[in-house]
């Protein structure tokens, strides 16, 4: 359910059906989890369990390899210097220095995701889908040509905080300075060509079609307009037919002048350069973007009370969505909400949606729930995919997970071995300049410290059954739970829940906008 | 980050190339059972990928058995001798651990990533399913349940996958590589737990196996550990492996599928070798180069001719998968322009236009310097991720080519002539051996 442009969903559609053969036929067991948030480095001190079977806390195999794993030490991991400071302009830096392999990773944030749409939804996507089609008397041809004849990607993307731009190169010299020179060219000057205009409209258009052959596209966008009504995550950031047809090329440059500036941006490298080069080359690419002022923060939304839907589509499946508004990424709860989501059904086999929905009744293939935390409180949602007439089923055992997960909160076992999880999966997540670059620029957009990682590992490690117990009943009140269903017409009408409209009383969060 | 992994996917001729200068020191070797193990050492980052690859997939399955491969590998989860259903795995994700398995037409594959010194786990579990899986049938029951749920979500529900099984059904007309992995509904409804112990037992042996793992590991602690828990493991009986051919020259296919789509798509495949089936090797190579002059980046032909220039295409691109264990197919796919009232018969003559153009004429010293430069560079970008070298080694290996055709592989690709690019589009991209499917949404008809 990420945010992003019909026109890169679009292009996924094409690689899907040009790589069917690669795709379509590798039917994997269950869903690639997506990278863990960033978790922290451990400290010497954190794991202090003695023997497996108390860290698992339940009956182990019979193991060899079990018996002389050596849980009292953490898990090695990759030596992470990561180091943080601002251009002239203050665009602020981050920056870890690889010099195994001959490459460089840039990821450049800006506030400029479809919550700055405003009047017109679908205005950052096309916006950043225009940056690359043209710049000074370059045109998308000649632009892509220059980065592919030096081995360099390209990449963008919008999404509902932030407009992305990513380059990663070789770094030997005759690649590094013109790779970054053209990027940079896309940062100062695009010139938003009228026969790309129509193109992308068109693309874009496409791409709103398509959406509506996907019932999991349908659930989506019902999710972000019932939860977040007349507030920037409301806006569909595809657009609507109206607004591409309506957006004209003042629109984009107006948008590309006011988000895609130098004190709206966050820098971020890795890769083998050092600092002092480092340093150089951001200040070029900070010099290079226009001068603005940082976009306000998005407002946190009004309380939704609990609701109801049904949207009907012809499908054998019924796509269901329990969902709410959670948190924002610096929400004093996010720690013991994230793990406690492990536990509930972010975490995959051993989850407890995973166990009662798909191992223990074979009613779906990926149950999960997500905490989506943004910049303001982002949505909390369970989603499941499963038979028509088994949906009610389904949504009984989540509501009845979901449920018991506020009321008691994890067991102790459960507490100990999401921890452990943790800790060893930290190693992986920052294995690659691919992943660390990802994890910096994240912490320079939702102005993290440089030291979040350590922090928030600590802070995990530091949960008890109680303060995750807590988070969740503060944060997910029955009252305000919303269900969306989208499949085949349900056998007896839904009763209109929505009478339930009695204003809530207290905001939810105490967190955001302190 | 959707057009990152978009322009990954878009580049898949590339992908063989990452790991031609194999930096890292590479170890192979055969247990006594059979079991080829094959060790990368890449020390960035105490983590370590293992990967078990079984040379069974879809293309082995009998008729009215298709979805063996696929449904024994999710049994595979549900319990050995040791082990509980389901208790692996709890295990890993307790240990912090990723793995996940998939399968393929070609193969059935397995894998954990983990910090290095948990490898010992990895192995020891994953040695113990290859040879004492429990398969319960009560866990198959509720399993066979949770796989119709998958096909329905990725086939039966997604219109554009629906129409890529029945295009392949069409697109091989000699062998199994016509059947999808997942399995026929009706196939899947009549499976039964002994159907999955028979398969099991005749495929899952080690001679039938390779083990890779890629990481901060060193040959002189793993083999002893390989060979601690995969030593143990009963060579049994090796399967005939039989290469999937296709015919020459078998006919132009054309049908129409009227789906519950949005926007109508093309699909035109051309019946092609492999690396594996090719009589020249040269061949493939060249095949490669044109999917690349054709669809490797931004600036390739198809986007800057149809998407941009004439508009004709909303999207276009191909694909070809040259490390199979069969014949394999070139694929075009596109979806028409629209909103400037292009059709499919339009989009299909632009995309043979194009072909043409290269049958008579070569490709540019430029285009061909854009394809090396990106090729080049793939080397270094692939290693940044052990995943990618383990997944390549793997894939080479399991279709019985060897993982040192990567260091071989810049070389073979920059031995092509642009003449040669010619050569192969005017053999193989030819009427006799297209087939084309016209997917069109439910209210419209096709154009004639």
């Amino acid at each position: 359910m990420s945010p992003r442009s019909p026109f890169s969903a679009l292009r996924w559609l094409i690689a899907l059906l040009v790589l069917g053969g690669m795709l379509f036929l590798l039917v994997e067991r269950a869903p690639e989890q997506s990278i863990p948030e960033p978790v922290e480095v451990p400290t010497e001190a954190l794991v202090v369990t003695d023997t497996a079977s108390e860290v698992f806390g339940e009956p182990l195999p019979a193991l060899q390899s079990l018996e002389e794993l050596d849980l009292d030490t953490p898990p090695a991991r990759r030596g992470l210097d990561l180091q943080h400071w601002q251009t002239s302009q203050g665009t602020p830096v981050y920056y870890m220095h690889a010099d195994e392999l001959p490459m460089l990773d840039v990821q450049i944030l800006f506030a400029a995701g479809a919550s700055r749409d405003g009047e017109l939804p679908g205005l950052a996507g096309f916006t950043n889908a225009m940056l690359n089609e043209g710049t000074g008397n370059l045109d998308a041809g000649d632009i892509a040509a220059g980065f592919e004849r030096l081995g360099a990607q390209f990449s963008n993307s919008a999404h509902r905080d932030m407009g992305l731009l990513g380059l990663r190169t070789l770094t030997a010299s005759d690649k590094l300075e013109p790779a970054l020179s053209l990027f940079a060219q896309i940062l100062a000057k695009p010139s938003f060509p009228e026969a790309s205009l129509q193109r992308i409209r068109e693309q874009m258009l496409a791409g709103l079609r398509y959406a509506r052959q996907r019932p999991d596209s349908q659930a989506s966008e019902a999710l972000w307009s019932t939860l977040y009504p007349g507030h920037p995550y409301g806006i569909p950031p595809d657009g609507t037919q109206e607004s591409i047809n309506a957006i004209t090329r003042e629109d984009l440059q107006r948008f590309q002048q006011t988000y895609y500036n130098a004190s709206n941006a966050v820098i971020a490298l890795v890769g083998a350069v050092d600092r002092q080069r480092a340093e150089q080359l951001a200040q070029h690419l900070a010099d290079a973007m226009p001068q603005g002022d940082a976009a306000p923060r998005t407002p946190a939304p009004e309380p939704v009370s609990a609701s109801t839907q049904h949207i009907d589509f012809a499908s054998n499946q019924t796509h269901l969505l329990i969902a709410q508004q959670g948190i924002s990424r610096d929400d004093p709860d996010y720690a013991a909400l994230y793990l406690g989501n492990q536990i509930l059904g972010g975490g995959g086999f051993g989850s407890r949606l995973v166990h009662e929905i798909r191992e223990q009744r074979g009613l779906a293939y990926s149950p999960r729930s997500t905490f989506s935390a943004m910049q303001a409180p982002g949505p909390f949602y369970i989603s499941i995919q499963t038979r028509a007439d088994q949906a009610e089923q389904a949504l009984d055992v989540a509501n009845q997970v979901l449920d018991e997960f506020i009321r008691s909160g994890p067991t102790d076992t459960e507490l100990s071995r999401a921890k452990q999880q943790m800790l060893g999966e930290f190693p992986l997540s920052t294995a690659s300049n691919g992943a660390i670059v990802s994890q910096l620029g994240a912490i320079g957009f939702y102005d993290l410290p440089l030291n979040y990682m350590q922090l928030f590992l600590d802070r995990v490690q530091a949960l008890t059954s109680e303060d995750i117990r807590d988070a969740f009943a503060r944060q997910l009140p029955a009252d305000r739970r919303v269900i969306i269903t989208v499949g085949p017409p349900q056998p007896e009408p839904e009763q209109d829940s929505s009478d339930t409209e009695s204003d809530s009383a207290a905001q939810t969060t105490e967190s955001e906008d302190a | 980050m959707l057009p990152l992994r978009y322009l990954l996917l878009l580049l898949p001729l590339l992908t063989p190339l990452a790991h031609a200068e194999s930096r890292q020191p590479t170890h192979s070797y055969t247990l006594d059972n059979g079991l080829k193990v094959i060790i990368r050492e890449d020390h960035r980052a105490p983590v370590v990928v293992s990967q078990v690859w079984y040379k069974v997939g879809g293309v082995d399955e009998p008729p009215g058995q298709t979805g063996l491969s696929h449904a024994l590998e999710h049994m595979m989860f549900k319990g050995s001798e040791h082990l509980e259903p389901g208790q692996a795995s709890h295990l890993l994700s307790s240990l912090g651990a990723s793995e996940n398995a998939m399968t393929s037409r070609d193969y059935t594959a397995y894998y954990q990533m983990l910090s290095r010194d948990q490898l010992p786990v990895a192995l020891e579990l994953e040695a113990e399913r290859m040879h004492l899986l429990t398969l319960p049938e009560d866990e198959f029951i509720k399993e066979i349940e949770v796989i119709k749920e998958e096909r329905r979500m990725r086939v039966d529900d997604n219109p554009n996958g629906l129409a890529y099984e029945r295009f392949l059904a069409q697109a091989y007309t000699a062998n199994p590589y016509r059947q999808p992995v997942i399995g026929w509904m009706h196939d899947i409804e009549r499976m039964s737990i002994e159907d999955l112990r028979a398969w099991y037992k005749q495929h899952y042996v080690p001679g039938n196996a390779v083990l890779v793992i890629v990481g901060d590991v060193y040959p002189e602690t793993v083999k002893p550990l390989v060979e601690r828990y995969f030593g143990a493991v009963p060579a049994g009986a090796k399967p005939v492996v039989r290469t999937p051919l296709e015919l020459s020259a078998p006919g132009e296919r054309s049908m129409t599928l009227h789906l519950d789509l949005q926007l109508p798509t093309l699909l035109m495949g051309f019946n092609v070798p492999s690396l594996n089936t090719a009589s020249e090797a040269w061949e493939v190579h060249a095949l490669r180069l044109l999917g690349a002059v054709l669809d490797g980046g931004y600036s390739a032909r198809l986007p800057s001719h149809l998407e941009r220039g004439q508009a004709i295409a909303t999207s276009v691109g191909t694909g070809y998968d040259a490390f199979t264990r069969g014949d394999s197919l070139f694929v075009f796919s596109g979806i028409p322009n629209e909103a400037r009232n292009i059709d499919l018969p339009q989009l299909e003559e632009a995309i043979w236009q194009e072909i043409d153009e290269l049958k008579q004429n070569p490709p540019s010293e430029d285009e061909l310097a854009r394809v090396q430069a990106q090729v080049v560079a793939g080397l270094v970008y692939a290693q940044d991720s052990i995943m990618a070298q383990a997944n390549r080694i793997g894939e080479l290996e399991v279709v019985g080519l060897s993982w040192e055709l990567v260091d071989e592989d810049t070389a073979a690709l920059q031995a092509i002539t642009p003449e040669q690019i010619s050569e192969v589009a005017r053999r193989y991209l030819v009427r006799d051996r297209l087939t084309r499917s016209y997917n069109l949404p439910l209210a419209e008809e096709a154009q004639p």
